[in-house]
């Protein structure tokens, strides 16, 4: 597999000392000040840990972008609760165009390690799990390896800390169907409330992170919950991002910055613009679950705020170019796939929703479809949205009914052509898409 | 009691309860499918959707939206308030909760109603749940449009034979999970679940197992489609030509409140539900109890025999008012049964007071099997009745009275039942000179009896059962006496008067007059049941 392209605009923070070479080994983190941060924070209370990732306003990078330091407050003292507490790290890392905690994990391995510690101490938890894609085979080698030297330097201290490797469902990423998975069920969602912080793991407190939040929380310390704060788009998108940059652009790559640049910056000056000398078509900003972005919208900023205003979110930071020669149809398909695909099944709207979607999609690229149907698309999207049990049918109806609204001249001209105009010579007409399982069942 | 307000009524409710749980209590049905009240919350179904109303200054849940706008001809952002499932959420006081009068509510649930029908056979025509199905009824209340997705659906397997008792269809199945959540929650033994995922999933049983716990017809019980049927029901009635009673079970001591589902027109017992009775069987029934109609129609004994030639009734009664009216008081003696009910047995009683009788003895059926959900060891329904009725009259055992039969005691005997219980010397029973048996079902005392009066049995009557923890139940009749059988309290009356000592009651109510100081209050049958699942 080809090496990532990593880079960064300063301030570097999760991938601090790490751009040029891996910081693998615990010597040479602890050369660029590794380890310094959890000292300092066992030597601090709780209480005033969790205080200072408030006050840093460090927010969730999995794709909610909750507030951490509160999302820690809401977690039970020990003596409020008769049951352990829970520490679980999501880094079950599957959205489609996200590759940014596989590099975190590949880079800085001991800098996640260090931010899971500081806050287990923060929720006072002796148990920590992260939860790793199972895909992720080298990412899980070097993390129990940086496990392994951390545990031997004795850096542990009390706290056990689990690396548990997933079995590939994209679902499971969802936080409360990794818990399931975790204590070995199926990974299907639960119905909250109760939320995680109350009844998660074994139904006992559980704070869940994602990596890139945690492996943050050293340097919200380090930098001093002030100082973070100023970095980025204050006060709501605090830090930076590893975005992950991708599709049709000259330089993709995992480049961390700033919040708060716009996505023209990161695509055209970052990423060299768009490949082959072709214009750029769609943009799709935050990941696969969230609606695509058109050009006249590139000035806008990645911050939560500016992309909120226009109905766009920032996701788990994925910023994918799609260039002129992608039929948008076959895009919104191959999503739609996506989600049919990974759908758990466990809720009405989302296992039914997500695959007729698809078939209207279908017909609507082989020329079956009529000007009705794309109303009965955006109906079946209006008809999922809002009322499943978790976000994965969200995460299919948004991204389709985006493309239907704002690509609507592209998706007529397939009804009036009798099927896809671009047909062969689409981008996307040979790029991988899963088995149709149900034609099989079917056959 | 705290309230909250469910569209423009007011619902009290326990606290922490939920409000589709609260509704339902208040006799609203909000409609789910995946929710029982008697199982965990799984809030997969997503038809109990409920719009509620943010607390007066607080802003609400709201949700970005595309919706048409035809002055414009596009689409436009809008703002629609977040769903929740009424089946997960806690009702609190003074909550106002928008459910049929909710616009966001209707196309929640029009819309889970289209996918749910979506791939569905709607093989209505030849699916047992037809009359009585979830699908069926929403689509009337809450769709009632045409299908508009063109594409073959997905086919499933049918037919799967999950045990004994069970057959699964997959693609009328919704996924609801209702039997998983049976089997692992009442029946303590997971042995279904759900296999692959997404619109492909389907039930399935364990590798190596089969449906086999002693409650599997519960999961056909609470399955809201015909995905599950039963193999003791299928392609035997349209449900829609039965009518129902509320009975009680009377195939062990539990006393499980039920349904009997009968056809009026051949006078048939179909099946048994649940009847809800949250302080005796809550929501639930075991195999052996559901499948217990069968003996409505099997093993009867429908015509009245004379030393085991048949006989009209009227002469079969003469010829035991015979026996009576020779017989000596000091070798006569009655057997009560526990298979029958306080007024059969109070009728045998009055007989024997007022003959002079003093020995008064019991049968029953043998024990069986138990556990520590439903099934009691006892498979008679009024053991505790007998014996309270009995109290004042010494009642005794039935190997005393094998062996007051041995000792010469037991010349002429009046039987009520059918059964002996386990090593109970049914032998001894030839050894009878004159054995009167009012049966229900062949069995010894039938075998030996010198005169046979055919009883109708639980179905056919209405009856009174003492359950093993004391409570007094009403069983209502369901079709007529089968066959030439009466209610044994009725033949009782009749052997009275014929031999010459009539009783003072003639009917029923008056019966239970009579016998109130003697039986444990009647508790009668659970009025707020919800057992229509």
């Amino acid at each position: 597999m080809a090496e990532t392209t990593i880079g960064f605009e300063p301030p570097a923070l999760v991938l601090a000392g790490a751009i040029e070479h891996p910081l693998t080994d615990i010597t040479s983190y602890r050369a660029v000040g590794g380890y310094a941060q959890l000292e300092r924070a066992r030597a601090m209370s709780p209480h005033d840990v969790t205080d200072q990732l408030i006050q840093s306003n460090l927010r969730g990078r999995g794709g909610a972008f909750f507030p951490t330091g509160r999302k820690a407050s809401f977690i039970p003292t020990p003596d409020k609760v008769a049951k352990p507490i829970y520490l679980t790290v999501n880094a079950d890392e599957s959205e489609p165009g996200t590759f940014k905690d596989r590099e975190i994990m590949r880079r800085v391995p001991h800098r996640l390690i260090e931010g899971c510690l500081i806050a287990a101490h923060a929720i006072q938890s002796k148990h920590v799990f992260i939860y790793i894609r199972g895909e992720y085979s080298t990412e899980y080698d070097v993390l129990a390896a940086a496990l392994e030297e951390a545990r031997g330097a004795g850096l542990l201290g009390d706290v056990e800390l689990t690396i548990h490797r997933g079995a590939g469902a994209y679902i499971c990423g969802e936080e409360t169907a990794l818990l399931e998975s975790l204590e070995g069920k199926r990974g299907q969602p639960r119905s909250k409330p109760p939320f995680p912080a109350i009844q998660g793991l074994y139904a006992s407190p559980t704070l869940i992170n994602n990596v890139e939040t945690i492996t943050n929380v050293p340097k919200v310390l380090e930098l001093g919950p002030q100082e973070y704060a100023q970095i980025g788009a204050p006060p709501d998108s605090t830090g930076t991002r590893v975005f992950c940059l991708s599709g049709n652009v000259v330089r993709p790559g995992a480049y961390e910055t700033p919040h708060g640049i716009t996505v023209r910056h990161l695509i055209e000056d970052i990423g060299g613009g768009i490949a082959n000398g072709r214009t750029l078509k769609a943009v799709m900003v935050g990941g696969s679950s969230f609606p695509v972005m058109t050009p006249d919208e590139l000035d806008t900023k990645l911050d939560a705020d500016s992309l909120g205003e226009r109905g766009l979110f920032i996701g788990s930071g994925v910023i994918t170019a799609i260039d002129d020669q992608a039929c948008i149809v076959q895009f919104a398909l191959r999503v739609a796939q996506f989600y049919m695909h990974e759908s758990c099944g466990k809720c009405t709207p989302c296992r039914v929703g997500t695959r007729w979607l698809v078939q209207i999609l279908r017909a609507v690229e082989d020329g079956s479809a009529s000007e009705n149907d794309l109303e009965v698309l955006l109906d079946v999207c209006d008809r999922i949205i809002g009322k499943c049990l978790c976000v994965l049918g969200d995460s299919a109806a948004m991204p389709v009914a985006s493309c239907v609204t704002k690509f609507r001249d592209e998706f007529r001209a397939h009804l009036e052509h009798g099927g896809c105009p671009f047909g062969e010579d689409s981008s996307l007409a040979h790029l991988f898409a899963p088995v149709d399982q149900h034609a099989q069942v079917t056959a | 009691m705290p309230n909250f307000k469910l569209d423009d009524r007011e619902i009290p409710f326990e606290p922490g309860e939920t409000i589709i749980r609260a509704a339902q209590k208040a006799g609203i049905d909000i409609p789910h499918y995946c929710w029982h009240a008697g199982l965990s919350v799984a809030a997969n179904c997503r038809m109990c959707l409920v719009e509620i109303l943010p607390p007066p200054g607080r802003p609400a849940m709201l949700l970005d939206i595309l919706a048409w706008d035809a002055d414009k001809q596009e689409y436009l952002p809008q703002k629609k308030p977040k769903l929740v499932p009424s089946c997960q959420q806690a009702a609190a006081d003074g909550m106002v909760v928008k459910s049929q009068t909710s616009e966001h509510v209707d196309v929640a649930r029009a819309a889970v109603q289209e996918l749910l029908l979506l791939n569905h056979p709607v093989d209505c025509p030849i699916c047992d749940q037809a009359g009585e199905c979830r699908l069926q009824d929403y689509w009337l209340e809450h769709q009632g449009t045409k299908k508009r997705m063109r594409d073959e659906p997905v086919h499933k397997p049918k037919a799967v034979v999950f045990g004994p008792t069970i057959v699964y269809d997959a693609e009328r199945c919704i996924l609801c999970t209702r039997c998983v959540r049976v089997s692992e929650e009442l029946a303590k033994d997971p042995v279904l679940s759900v296999r692959e995922r997404g619109n492909l999933g389907e039930i399935v049983v364990a590798p190596g197992r089969q449906l086999d716990h002693p409650y599997t017809l519960m999961t056909e019980y609470v399955c809201p489609v015909g995905a599950l049927t039963s193999i003791d029901f299928r392609f035997k009635a349209r449900v829609w030509f039965l009518r129902s009673t509320r009975t009680v079970c009377t195939g062990c001591a539990t006393g499980c409140n039920s349904f009997s589902d009968f056809d009026p027109r051949n006078q048939k017992v179909y099946r048994y539900r649940p009847r809800e009775n949250l302080a005796v069987n809550k929501f639930w029934m075991c195999d052996d109890g559901m499948l217990d109609h069968r003996r409505i129609h099997e093993g009867r004994v429908l015509e009245a025999r004379i030393a085991g030639a048949a006989a009209a009734v009227p002469t079969a009664l003469a010829k035991a008012a015979e026996l009576l009216a020779k017989a000596d008081p000091s070798s006569t003696a009655v057997v009560l049964s526990a298979e029958h009910s306080n007024e059969d047995n109070f009728a045998l009683l009055s007989l024997a007071k007022a003959f002079g009788i003093s020995d008064v003895y019991q049968s029953a059926r043998p024990a069986g099997q138990g556990d520590d959900i439903l099934r009691h060891p006892d498979k008679n329904p009024n053991t505790a009745g007998v014996a309270a009725l009995g109290k004042a009259s010494g009642l005794k055992t039935f190997v005393e009275f094998v062996e007051a039969i041995r000792g010469g005691k037991a010349r002429t005997v009046i039987a009520l039942g059918s059964a002996t219980p386990t090593g109970g010397g049914a032998a001894a029973l030839s050894d009878v000179k004159n054995l009167i048996a009012i049966s229900t079902h062949e069995g010894p005392f039938v075998e030996r009896a010198s005169v046979v009066l055919p009883a109708s049995s639980w179905a056919e009557a209405d009856g009174t059962f003492v359950n093993a923890k004391g409570m007094s139940q009403e069983s209502e009749k369901a079709v007529t006496p089968q066959g030439s059988s009466k209610p044994a309290f009725r033949l009782l009356a009749e052997l009275a008067a014929l031999a010459g000592k009539p009783f003072a009651w003639k009917k029923l109510a008056e019966l239970r007059a009579a016998m109130a100081p003697a039986a444990p209050r009647s508790v009668p049958p659970e009025s707020a049941s919800l057992g229509a699942e």
